[in-house]
C-alpha cells in the first residue's frame, strides 16, 4: 500500500503534465489534428516509415540548373538529382568521354518540361524526355538506370520552351520554338523580322534500339512565340495543340508590344497529315532537314483564336477537349476537338494568316470559364473523374472546376504563385486523382532563411477527400517548371550493369588489367574494386599510371563490384578530372597530360571501410 | 549366404537409391551472411558439383580480413563428389535388386564412413578458411572456426550455416537403409 501511493501519484502527475503541455484546447480552426474520425492526420498521410516506399515518383525539371530532380510522393523526399544538360561533378557527368561529347561543350542548360514515354496514352515507365530552352537540345533518359542516353542538338528550333510533348504511342516528341529566328540562326536585321524570321516546330523520333534521337522533320511557322503544348489523346490522338503569343510580331519591349492584341492563337495540327506530306516529298530539304512550309503546301495546320497571350493548353484525359489558360485574361477557354473537326469539315474558316487557315472561334469554343476573383490561370491538370485543376499564378491558388459545366468546385490557396502543377499520372488518359503538386515560384518565409534569394517550393495537395488540402511542403532548388508523376511500380530499374564481354574497354578480371602505350598515347585498361584500383596487374605498383608530359591519356575503368549501390569514383588531384563508375559499369576518361608533376588519384565515392586508402598516383614525367 | 530381404525392404532400398540420385542435383549445405549493410543476406550454397550464391561479393569482402577466396577450383571435392554419390546410389540399387543382408551391412558401413569423412572435410575447410588468414590483411581479427550448423559472428557479419535439401535426402536414404535392416531383424 505504501508503495502504491507514489506510483499512482506519479502517473497522475504524468497525465497532468501531458495535458498541460500537449492538449489542444482550440475548439475550432484548421488544426491538422482536427480530422474526421477514421481519416489519417496530415502527418500520417505523408509519413513513409523505414522499409516502406513512396507510392509515386515525381520527376521535376530543374530549370536553368539543367538537372532533373526526382522526388517520392507523398513523402516529398528528394531521392536523386540527375544531371541532364549541365556537367555534374557528383556523378562525373560531362567528364567522361561519352557524356562530354554528349553535352557538346555547353556548360549549362535550361530544362523546362519533362515528358514520359507513352503507350496507348499511358506512361510506360521506360524513358523520360527533356528539352533545353537555352541551347536547343533534347535528351532522353533511360528509366532503368536514371542515366541520360542521348542528347540531340536540334537545328532551327530556337528555345524549345514549348516542349517536350509526346504523342500517345511515343511516335514523336515535338519541340516548337519560343524564339523566332532566321533559319540556321544566321544573321538578319530585326527590321526584317516579318520576312526573314520564323518559328520552327521539330518532330523528333527516338530509335528504341540505339536509344538515339533524330529530327524526323520540321514545320516552318509564322515568326511568333510558341509557349506550351499538348498532344491529343484517343479521338484526338493524331492531333496536337500549341499556344502562341507575340502574334503582334514585336521585336523589342515584348512585355508591352507582345500584349497589344486581344487575341492570339492556338495552333492545331494533325501530325499524321504532316508525316504523310513528308513521305510524299512535299517538304523542302534545307541543311539536311525536311521542312514543311505552310505557305507552299496545304499543311494540316489550323489556327484557333484565343484570349490574348495564353500560357498552358491541356488536353482532357478523354481527348475530347483542350483547355487554354488565359494568363493575362482571367479565364480558361474550353475548346472541343469534335467541334474543331466539324468546323474543318464544313470549312468554317474566317481568314488565312501566313498560309494557315483560321477557324471560326464560336464554332470551336465550348465555353469560357471565369472563376470569381481567380487571376492568372496558367496550366491545367486532371483527376480520375475528368475534373480540371488550374493553377492561378496571380491569385496564388489552385481552382478545381468541371470542364463539362464550367462550375467551380473547390479552391485551395498555395504559397506562393504556382506555375505548373502536376497530378498523379495527370497527362495520361487515366489520371489517378490521388495527389496534385503545386510548383510554386515563391516560397518567401516558408523555410529557414538562406539569404535574399529563397528556394522554390512544392506543395502536395491531397485529392482523396472532397476538400483539397495542402498536406506537405518541400523546398527545391531553382527551378522546376514542370513535373510528371508516375506510379512507382511502373519503373523497373536494374541493380548492377550486366557484364558486357563484347566491350573491348571493359576489364572484369584483375589479370587483364594493363597499360598499353601507342606512340604518345597511353591506354589504361583498369578496374576498381573495394578498396583499390588496378591499372596494371603486372606492375610493381598496380595502382600507378606513369606518363610523359604531352601524352594523351585514355583511362578505361570498370567497376567490378557487382554489388548493389557500390559505386566508385575516380578523381585526379589537380587535373580537373572526375568520373564515377557504377556497379558493373565501364567508363572512359580522356585527357592530355599537359602539366608535369605528381598527382594523386583517388576514389571519390565513399565505397568501403578502406575507401580512404583507395588511391594511387598519376605521375607525369617532364619533357 | 545370408537370407534374402523382404519385398518391403527392397522397395525401401530402391527409394533410398533414387533419393541419393536426386540429391546430386540439390544443394547440400549453405551459409548465409547477414550484415547491417546486407539485410537481405549474402549466400554461399554448396552443391555436390558446384558453388552458388554471391561468391564474388563475399570474396570481395573477405579479402579485408585476409580470408582465401572461395571458388569451385579450390574445392576439388566438387570434381568427384557427384560420382561418389552416384556410385553409392547404384550400390543401393544393386542391394535393392539382389536383396542380400550382407550388402546391407556394407552399405551402412559406407554411409557411416562417407558421412564421417564428409563432416571431417567440411571441418577442415572451415578451419582452413577461418584460421589461415593473410597476416597482411587490412583488418586483423582473431582466427575463428565457423560451425557446420548454426550461428556465428565475424566482424559485422552474422553467419548462419545450415544443411540443405541434398543432405536431408541423404539422411532420409540412410534411414531407409536402416529401416530395411530393422525390418529384417527377426530373420
Ligand atoms: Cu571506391
Amino acid at each position: 500500500m505504501k508503495k502504491a501511493v507514489p506510483a499512482v501519484s506519479g502517473i497522475l502527475v504524468g497525465f497532468l503534465a501531458a495535458t498541460v503541455f500537449f492538449a489542444d484546447f482550440t475548439t475550432q480552426g484548421t488544426s491538422t489534428s482536427a480530422t474526421p474520425t477514421g481519416e489519417k492526420s496530415t502527418a500520417e498521410k505523408v509519413y513513409i516509415p523505414f522499409g516502406q516506399q513512396d507510392e509515386y515518383y515525381m520527376f521535376a525539371s530543374g530549370g536553368h540548373s539543367g538537372q532533373l530532380f526526382v522526388y517520392g510522393v507523398p513523402s516529398m523526399r528528394r531521392i536523386r538529382t540527375v544531371p541532364v544538360f549541365s556537367p555534374d561533378s557528383a556523378t562525373g557527368y560531362g567528364f567522361d568521354k561519352e557524356t562530354k561529347e554528349m553535352l557538346g561543350g555547353f556548360r549549362w542548360g535550361d530544362f523546362h518540361h519533362p515528358a514520359f514515354s507513352e503507350k496507348n496514352g499511358e506512361y510506360d515507365g521506360k524513358y523520360m524526355f527533356a528539352t533545353d530552352v537555352a541551347n536547343n537540345r533534347v535528351a532522353v533518359m533511360d528509366l532503368s538506370t536514371f542515366v541520360v542516353k542521348d542528347i540531340l542538338k536540334v537545328p532551327n528550333t530556337v528555345g524549345p520552351h514549348c516542349a517536350a510533348f509526346v504523342t500517345q504511342n511515343s511516335e514523336y516528341l515535338f519541340l516548337p520554338t519560343r524564339f523566332s529566328a532566321p533559319i540556321g540562326q544566321q544573321y538578319a536585321s530585326l527590321d526584317d523580322y516579318k520576312t526573314k524570321y520564323n518559328g520552327f516546330m521539330s518532330a523528333v523520333k527516338m530509335n528504341e534500339k540505339t536509344k538515339k534521337l533524330e529530327v524526323a522533320w520540321q514545320v516552318k511557322l509564322p515568326p511568333w512565340s510558341y509557349d506550351l503544348s499538348d498532344a491529343g489523346k484517343k479521338v484526338s490522338g493524331d492531333w496536337a495543340v500549341v499556344t502562341t503569343y507575340n502574334t503582334e510580331e514585336a521585336t523589342t519591349n515584348m512585355e508591352i508590344n507582345a500584349s497589344q492584341k486581344d487575341r492570339d492563337y492556338i495552333l492545331l495540327f494533325n501530325w499524321r497529315e504532316l508525316e504523310k506530306m513528308v513521305r510524299e516529298g512535299k517538304a523542302d530539304t534545307i541543311n539536311g532537314v525536311k521542312i514543311i512550309d505552310p505557305l507552299k503546301v496545304k499543311s494540316g495546320l489550323y489556327l484557333v483564336p484565343v484570349a490574348k497571350s495564353p500560357h498552358g493548353v491541356d488536353v482532357t484525359p478523354d481527348g475530347k477537349r483542350f483547355i487554354a489558360s488565359g494568363k493575362l485574361a482571367p479565364a480558361m477557354t474550353v475548346f472541343s476537338f469534335e467541334k474543331a473537326f466539324e468546323a474543318i469539315k464544313n470549312n468554317k474558316i474566317t481568314e488565312q494568316v501566313k498560309g494557315i487557315p483560321v477557324l471560326d472561334y464560336a464554332s470551336v469554343m465550348e465555353r469560357e470559364v471565369n472563376p470569381e476573383n481567380a487571376l492568372g490561370p496558367l496550366h491545367t491538370q486532371f483527376d480520375d473523374k475528368g475534373m480540371a485543376y488550374t493553377t492561378m499564378f496571380i491569385s496564388s491558388e489552385i481552382v478545381k472546376w468541371d470542364p463539362n459545366t464550367g462550375k467551380t468546385l473547390d479552391r485551395v490557396p498555395v504559397q506562393y504563385s504556382p506555375g505548373h502543377s502536376v497530378s498523379a499520372e495527370g497527362d495520361s488518359v487515366s489520371p489517378d486523382g490521388r495527389y496534385i503538386v503545386a510548383l510554386n515560384k515563391l516560397a518567401k518565409d516558408t523555410y529557414l532563411s538562406v539569404g535574399p534569394s529563397h528556394p522554390e517550393s512544392m506543395q502536395l495537395i491531397d485529392l482523396a477527400s472532397d476538400k483539397m488540402r495542402v498536406i506537405q511542403s518541400a523546398p527545391v532548388d531553382p527551378e522546376p517548371h514542370y513535373a510528371q508523376m508516375i506510379k512507382a511500380d511502373k519503373i523497373k530499374t536494374i541493380e548492377v550493369y550486366p557484364k558486357d564481354e563484347t566491350n573491348p574497354n571493359a576489364v572484369y578480371q584483375q589479370k587483364n588489367a594493363r597499360i598499353e602505350r601507342k606512340g604518345n598515347e597511353v591506354h589504361v585498361y583498369g578496374l576498381a574494386m573495394r578498396s583499390k584500383f588496378i591499372f596494371d596487374d603486372k606492375a610493381k605498383r598496380k595502382d600507378t599510371i606513369e606518363v610523359k608530359e604531352g601524352d594523351k591519356v585514355v583511362i578505361h575503368l570498370t567497376n567490378v563490384d557487382f554489388d548493389e549501390d557500390i559505386t566508385h569514383g575516380f578523381g585526379i588531384n589537380g587535373y580537373d578530372q572526375d568520373i564515377e563508375v557504377q556497379p558493373g559499369e565501364t567508363k572512359t576518361l580522356e585527357f592530355v597530360a599537359n602539366k608535369a608533376g605528381t598527382f594523386p588519384l583517388y576514389c571519390t565515392n565513399f565505397c568501403s571501410a578502406l575507401h580512404q586508402e583507395m588511391n594511387g598516383y598519376l605521375l607525369v614525367q617532364p619533357k | 549366404m545370408s537370407k534374402g530381404l523382404s519385398t518391403v525392404s527392397g522397395i525401401c532400398l530402391a527409394v533410398a537409391a533414387v533419393l541419393q540420385g536426386i540429391s546430386i542435383l540439390l544443394p547440400w549445405w549453405g551459409m548465409k551472411f547477414i550484415a547491417p549493410q546486407y539485410p537481405e543476406g549474402l549466400d554461399i550454397v554448396v552443391y555436390p558439383y558446384k558453388l552458388e550464391g554471391r561468391i564474388d561479393i563475399i570474396n570481395g569482402l573477405n579479402h579485408y580480413i585476409g580470408m582465401k577466396e572461395f571458388s569451385a577450383a579450390t574445392f576439388h571435392e566438387l570434381d568427384y563428389l557427384p560420382y561418389v554419390i552416384g556410385a553409392m546410389a547404384i550400390l543401393t540399387l544393386i542391394a535393392a535388386i539382389v536383396r542380400k543382408k550382407g550388402i546391407l551391412y556394407v552399405l551402412i558401413g559406407l554411409f557411416v564412413i562417407g558421412g564421417t569423412l564428409g563432416i571431417y572435410d567440411m571441418l577442415h575447410w572451415l578451419r582452413s578458411f577461418g584460421t589461415e588468414l593473410d597476416p597482411h590483411a587490412p583488418i586483423k581479427i582473431s582466427p575463428f572456426i565457423p560451425p557446420i550448423i548454426g550461428e556465428n559472428r565475424i566482424a559485422n557479419f552474422i553467419t548462419y550455416s545450415y544443411f540443405s535439401y541434398g543432405s536431408f535426402l541423404i539422411g532420409a536414404a540412410f534411414l531407409l537403409v536402416l529401416l530395411s535392416l530393422w525390418k529384417e531383424r527377426k530373420l
